[in-house]
């Protein structure tokens, strides 16, 4: 797993890389925490080269989505790979979470 | 004590390795220069004692050569009357005793009046001198060397040593000097005066002479015949060119022809099969007599030899010694890594406060005690660390454990579960990645006729996951017992679940409830992996459900349910996650594929049998690779 951000215009792209299981989500989260007290108002998860996530890695994503809605900013994911966007509609994560094709579309929301 | 020992054996032999090296190289140099020295001195030596010799036997001879050739000049000037040559003859022996006869002969016909012949000669006999007249057809001394050479050759002339027999019986040489007259205004050679010489004081001043231990001196005459020898029996017998053929040394004959002419050598010769031998040889000037002086080799070198042998002697008592004190110190400078030694065997033997040796020499002894020390001490805190940790975690373990016991406990397990039930075969199984998970499955009996069951996967794993199982578990009972539609129940429990769920737990969770009756199942999903319906007409496939999402995240979602009519026949397969990533070493998944192929070849096989078959094709999928997620599956049977 490979976490980097990029601020691009308003929003904070976040790049996840690699595979999210479970052995791998502690430190995932605590760089997510972090980035979170941020502050930041706009932030994108690009998932592009995302290519496992186990329940404990949905939970973090739960985590970002519950708090951005906290402080009334904005979170969505973008460009899922199949297999990842599958596991997201099996858990109905799909509903909960704003997705999007590509990191263009996301920028514009 | 055997390494220490060995550890100054070594050093031992390589001190006596480069000393005795040393010392060799010491010795033979030594030995190069002083074999030089005393060959040098004993040439030295060889050439004074030859030389003195030389010059003792030359005080006697010369002298000696003067009679003759006074009494030659004297007869060349016609001063003395024939007739009173015999007197002159006895009165110079008498006055010379170291002659033995003195002679003049004339030339053939030099007296006519005396005849062909005229010869006087004067000896000694038994102390007394007496005269001859000698010549005559007996004694025709013309032909005799004496004569006939120095007349010859009309000079002077000292005979080769001879035998006299008959006369002294003694060893003698002749010197002979030519005299000449005037007659008829020309000059013309007259006779021989002579002188003989008596040569045994000559082998007993040669013979005195003695170098080394068996060295000694002899003396050859012009044609290398032995003059003087310590062996008399060579005396007038033997000469150096005979001896060189009887002894097969051609070293000799060569050495006789440098003798006979007059070289002078200091040189080694071997004889065969005899020891290595030195000699000097030099001529007398008078005669050309040779004299040689012979020593062995070996007693040369005695005196060297014998200081070798003493200096060897001292060198291995040095070295005896050197490797005594050697083991002595390297003993004592070792002791130290000895009882270092014993104490690191005391530590390994688990005893951490053996006292370690005091060394307080300040050199790496003390530094090896020191860091040994160290050792010690870190050793113990670890060990001590160790054991708590050790403690700890195995508080923890059994804890665990308990935790799994107490866990496994609030899932059924007994199968088959209601024996007075006909309608319904059963089977699950649970297994834990870890001692305790978030996995769950539950069935019971609701209202006497209505069969109950749900299966759940809480996020993540462990500890955490399985106190969110447990809340689920305890909850689904509690509220099953008020609610009686699954999506009721399911609204009811995630609502329980999202109330203060801080931790973003969820879980995914479905359920149905058959009612056995009509054989009409209801069931809800709550993003869990939908269930399998293996048809009793054949059909295999995956529960068609509606999205929603796991319990436990939002308080007020609403949960939809379904329905659907079984047949007798029809088997439900449900599972976690866990079935299809199980992963292997390589991180292959076991993938939905998989499972639906094994489904499709058990699919008229017994739940427990299914499962089991079911089991063992993910245990040989993943090997010995850890396995990665909790595994849960159940299966139902409806039998109508």
């Amino acid at each position: 797993m490979k976490l980097s951000k990029e601020k691009l215009n308003d929003a904070l792209v976040l790049t996840v890389e690699g595979r999210l299981d479970t052995t791998q989500s502690d430190a995932f989260e605590k760089d997510i925490i972090q980035i979170l007290d941020e502050g930041e108002q706009k932030i994108i998860l690009d998932c592009s080269g995302l290519n496992y996530i186990s329940s404990s890695g949905l939970r973090i994503f739960l985590i970002i989505q519950k708090k951005m809605m906290g402080i009334g900013g904005q979170f969505s994911i973008c460009s899922l790979q199949p297999a990842i966007m599958e596991v997201f509609d099996m858990s109905g994560f799909s509903m909960i979470f704003s997705i999007h094709p590509d990191l263009e579309t996301a920028l514009k929301q | 004590m055997i390494k220490t020992n060995r550890l100054s054996f070594r050093i031992i032999i390589r001190v006596l390795i480069i000393t005795t090296s040393l010392f060799v190289v010491i010795l033979l140099g030594y030995n190069y220069y002083t074999s030089k020295i005393i060959r040098e001195a004993t040439k030295e030596n060889a050439i004074e004692l030859a030389g003195n010799l030389a010059g003792r036997i030359e005080q006697i001879l010369q002298p000696m050569e003067k009679i003759p050739e006074m009494v030659a000049s004297t007869m060349e000037l016609g001063l003395i009357h024939p007739d009173s040559l015999d007197i002159i003859l006895q009165n110079i022996l008498l006055r010379n005793p170291t002659i033995y006869g003195a002679a003049i002969a004339f030339e053939p016909d030099y007296f006519p009046e005396k005849g062909r012949y005229h010869m006087l000669y004067a000896y000694r006999e038994n102390d007394k001198v007496h005269s001859v007249i000698l010549g005559g057809d007996n004694y025709n001394y013309f032909y005799m060397d004496w004569y006939q050479i120095p007349a010859i050759m009309q000079k002077t002339y000292w005979t080769e040593p001879y035998f006299d027999e008959g006369g002294g019986n003694t060893l003698m040489a002749t010197y002979s000097v030519p005299f000449f007259c005037t007659r008829d205004g020309e000059k013309r050679f007259a006779g021989i005066a002579t002188v003989d010489l008596e040569l045994h004081w000559l082998t007993d001043m040669v013979n005195a002479i003695r170098i080394f231990d068996t060295g000694y001196a002899f003396m050859l005459s012009r044609n290398g015949m032995a003059v003087t020898h310590p062996d008399r029996t060579m005396i007038m017998n033997k000469s150096i060119f005979s001896n060189a053929e009887e002894w097969g040394a051609p070293i000799m004959r060569e050495i006789g022809r440098e003798l006979i002419r007059g070289e002078s050598q200091f040189r080694q010769y071997t004889l065969p099969g005899r020891p290595k031998l030195w000699a000097y040889y030099r001529n007398l000037e008078s005669n050309q007599w040779s004299i040689m002086v012979v020593f062995p080799d070996r007693e040369m070198y005695a005196s060297l030899r014998a200081m070798n042998t003493m200096l060897i002697f001292f060198i291995l008592v040095g070295l005896i010694l050197l490797s005594l004190i050697l083991s002595g110190v390297i003993n004592r400078l070792s002791k130290p890594l000895v009882q270092v030694a014993d104490s690191a065997r005391s530590i390994a033997a688990g005893n951490f406060n053996v006292k370690l040796p005091q060394i307080t020499t300040r050199d790496e002894m003390q530094e090896l005690r020191d860091a040994f020390a160290h050792m010690q001490r870190e050793l113990s805190t670890y060990l001590i660390n160790l054991k708590e940790a050790t403690a700890a975690k195995e508080k923890i373990e059994s804890e665990l454990r308990i935790a799994r016991d107490i866990q496994m406990a609030m899932i059924p397990h007994t199968f088959p579960p209601f024996p007075d039930l006909p309608q319904i075969d059963l089977f699950a199984m649970l297994k834990s990645a870890k001692e305790v998970g978030g996995d769950l499955y539950d069935f019971f009996i609701m209202d006497k006729d209505k069969f109950c069951f749900a299966v759940g996967d809480v996020s993540g794993k462990g500890v955490p996951a399985s106190l969110f199982m447990a809340m689920t578990r305890t909850l689904l009972r509690t509220i099953a017992d008020r609610e009686k539609s699954p999506a009721l129940i399911m609204e009811s429990l995630n609502r329980s679940l999202a109330f203060n769920n801080e931790s973003n737990m969820f879980v995914t969770f479905f359920m149905g409830i058959i009612d056995l009756r009509t054989g009409i199942l209801h069931f809800s999903n709550a993003g869990h992996n939908p269930p399998v319906l293996l048809s009793a007409s054949g059909e295999i496939k995956a529960f068609d459900i509606s999205k929603s999402i796991p319990l436990g995240l939002f308080e007020d979602f609403v949960y939809t349910e379904s329905s659907l009519q079984l047949k007798p026949g029809d088997q439900i397969f449900a599972y976690t996650d866990g079935v299809t990533e199980a992963e292997n070493k390589s991180d292959e998944l076991f993938e939905e594929e998989r499972m639906f192929s094994i489904l499709e070849q058990q699919r008229q096989s017994s739940p427990r049998d299914m499962i089991r078959l079911m089991s063992i094709a993910i245990e040989d999928h993943v090997g010995d690779h850890p396995q990665s997620d909790d595994i849960t599956m159940l299966t139902v049977a409806y039998n109508g």
